[in-house]
């Protein structure tokens, strides 16, 4: 954020801040950073213990590393199947919801067409209706569809419950682009497709970036479509996967911590590696919006 | 930046039906098949008695009727109206609490604000199956913790007695969110120039006046976004949280509508009156931001 930057109240007021208030920030900021990392990191701990250590030690660090866990939690949770369908729904997801968003959200931003009030309306009512509560009758229509069981059907489904804040998004980006380089786009002859996709596209790719973050963490965590919709083992993705492993084995607790770091650290790093985009993206979109 | 440099185009000003109808189709037959269409015969559903499989009996406004008799239902709504209450003054204030604090500091800041959004990354289910250990009575985090502190008095079930599990449950979703609020809000305190409280400062405002008088009223957009997410997240988003955590229990203590709205649906196969717990929490949903929406516009132009 361009914020860090700014002259505003956040130097000034530090630096009239006293060491003692500043202190006492800094205690407060501790125990917040605490109270989120500890459980985190006990969940590591825990990973790499065997069941004595787990049960004589809980609180402390491994005495030694049992990588063992991760070898049996995989195993014996089919994090490989898992993991794949996790992937093939989360890239099917994120390619509908690219390829259909995009186009959308530029000729709601540009162009004038009949039905697009209506659309946008729709398109608005849509985000205050989320598919939980939806949940039956979507289950009936993916029934009769077919789309029970299947992970491209589920894509396509979370991709349309995803379509109407994308096409907001994205026509927001759309909205801010100069007129200029259209209209010089046209007068040099350039027709309809070239003009989206040689000229409008590669402008809004921060906005397809942004769309593409925060619907990769929305659909990668998936539960509620998922459990509704894929009823059979083989075919389910990791949050269900890892609720399955809990339920249908008593106590395993090492390898529930092995399997809870496998499937989560992955997207811990992603984050804080891209996490100034992600925070700027998301705060920039709130602030003005 | 170019933008204000150049001419804004004003929406939709390029007459091109027959293109933008094309860019369009997808999106609208995506949305018409799998929430435009499931809305509308979410309610031909609710009016009738159907078990998914055979054929749909019309019993007209019973399964409506019926949800003021339901006892598990009219828990729900309660367990419901405690988690958005609760939740929503939770991270609401836990949320400026912090971003008033990261906003004092300027080193650390970004590590602290970093380290906080991790829980928001994760999904529910993660933390979830998390918080069930923290909770676990025979060797949890939290009551080895309070032995620890010698607060060995308070140790609980904390999941398994009924009159607390939907307390626990609103903590996990605090601790999941208030990293995210917490964004929001300093994002919305940096915007506030610093002229404003220096001269309220210079004036004999404390600390605390500057607060009430002055910021959280500048603050008040970034509050109306917190608190809509808030309201939408407490009522619709709270089925994984407590799926994982307690599936409702014990004795439906901490059941939410979308838990018995499932569990009517598919251990009881009765799809209508399942349909209809999801209107009833459209239409709860639905007033709450109304109401909500209007109450926010009165205090803005009160301000």
């Amino acid at each position: 954020m361009k914020a860090h930057a700014t002259p505003s109240a956040n130097s000034q007021m530090s630096g009239q801040t006293g060491v003692l208030a500043r202190f006492g920030i800094y205690i407060a900021l501790g125990v917040a950073v605490i109270q989120t990392v500890y459980p985190l990191l006990w969940v590591l701990f825990g990973s790499l213990k065997d069941n004595q250590q787990l049960f004589a030690n809980p609180w402390g660090l491994p005495t030694s590393l049992y990588f063992e866990n991760y070898v049996q939690a995989w195993k014996i949770a089919g994090l490989g199947t898992r993991l794949m369908n996790s992937i093939i729904v989360t890239v099917a997801a994120l390619t509908t919801i690219v390829l259909v968003s995009t186009p959308c959200a530029y000729a709601v931003a540009r162009l004038k067409f009949p039905g697009r009030n209506a659309l946008l309306l729709l398109i608005v009512a849509a985000m205050l209706v989320p598919p939980q509560i939806t949940a039956i009758p979507l289950f009936i229509t993916a029934r009769d569809m077919g789309l029970i069981n299947s992970r491209i059907g589920v894509a396509i489904i979370m991709a349309a419950t995803s379509i109407p804040l994308s096409v907001f998004i994205l026509r927001s980006f759309f909205l801010g682009l100069p007129a200029e380089l259209e209209d010089a786009a046209r007068m040099d002859g350039a027709g309809r497709f070239a003009i989206l996709f040689r000229v409008m596209l590669p402008l809004a790719r921060p906005g397809i970036a942004l769309v593409v973050i925060y619907q990769f963490i929305d659909v990668w965590n998936e539960f509620f479509l998922a459990f509704l919709l894929l009823r059979r083992p083989e075919v389910q993705t990791i949050p269900m996967g890892l609720v399955a492993f809990f339920q249908e084995f008593d106590s395993l607790w090492t390898l529930y911590f092995a399997a809870l770091v496998i499937t989560t650290l992955p997207v811990i790093i992603v984050f804080l590696l891209m996490q100034r985009h992600f925070i700027s993206g998301l705060t920039a979109g709130a602030v003005k919006g | 930046m170019i933008k204000t440099a150049s001419r804004k185009r004003p929406q939709g000003s390029i007459a091109d039906a027959g293109f933008g109808l094309l860019l369009c189709l997808p999106a609208i037959v995506l949305l018409g098949l799998f929430v435009v269409w499931p809305f509308a015969y979410g309610f031909w559903i609710s009016l009738h008695a159907w078990d998914g499989f055979s054929k749909m009996t019309w019993n007209g406004g019973a399964n409506y009727l019926r949800l003021f008799r339901d006892r598990i239902f009219l828990i729900a709504i309660e367990n419901n109206v405690i988690f958005l209450v609760l939740t929503l003054v939770l991270k609401n204030v836990l949320g400026i609490a912090l971003a008033l604090l990261l906003n004092g500091v300027a080193r650390g800041r970004a590590f602290v604000r970093a380290v906080t959004f991790i829980p928001v990354t994760m999904s529910f289910v993660a933390v979830g199956l998390l918080w069930s250990w923290v909770y676990n009575p025979v060797f949890g985090l939290l009551n080895e913790g309070l032995d620890v502190f010698g607060l060995g008095a308070l140790k609980r079930s904390w999941l398994g007695d009924a009159n607390i599990a939907i307390y626990s449950i609103v903590a996990v979703e605090v601790w999941k969110w208030v990293g995210f609020h917490a964004v929001l809000y300093l994002a919305g305190l940096q915007t506030i120039p610093a002229d404003y409280l220096e001269a309220a400062k210079l004036d004999g405002a404390n600390a605390w006046h500057r607060l009430v008088r002055i910021t959280l009223p500048l603050l008040s957009p970034i509050i109306f976004i917190n608190v809509i997410l808030g309201v939408s997240g407490a009522f619709v988003r709270n089925f994984d949280i407590v799926y994982v955590l307690t599936k409702g229990g014990p004795n439906h203590s901490t059941e939410v509508v979308l838990t018995a709205m499932i569990a009517e649906a598919f251990q009881n196969t009765s799809m209508g009156y399942a349909a209809a717990m999801g209107y009833a929490l459209f239409l709860i949903v639905g007033l709450v931001s109304i109401g909500l929406i209007a109450l926010m516009r009165a205090r803005r132009v009160a301000l």
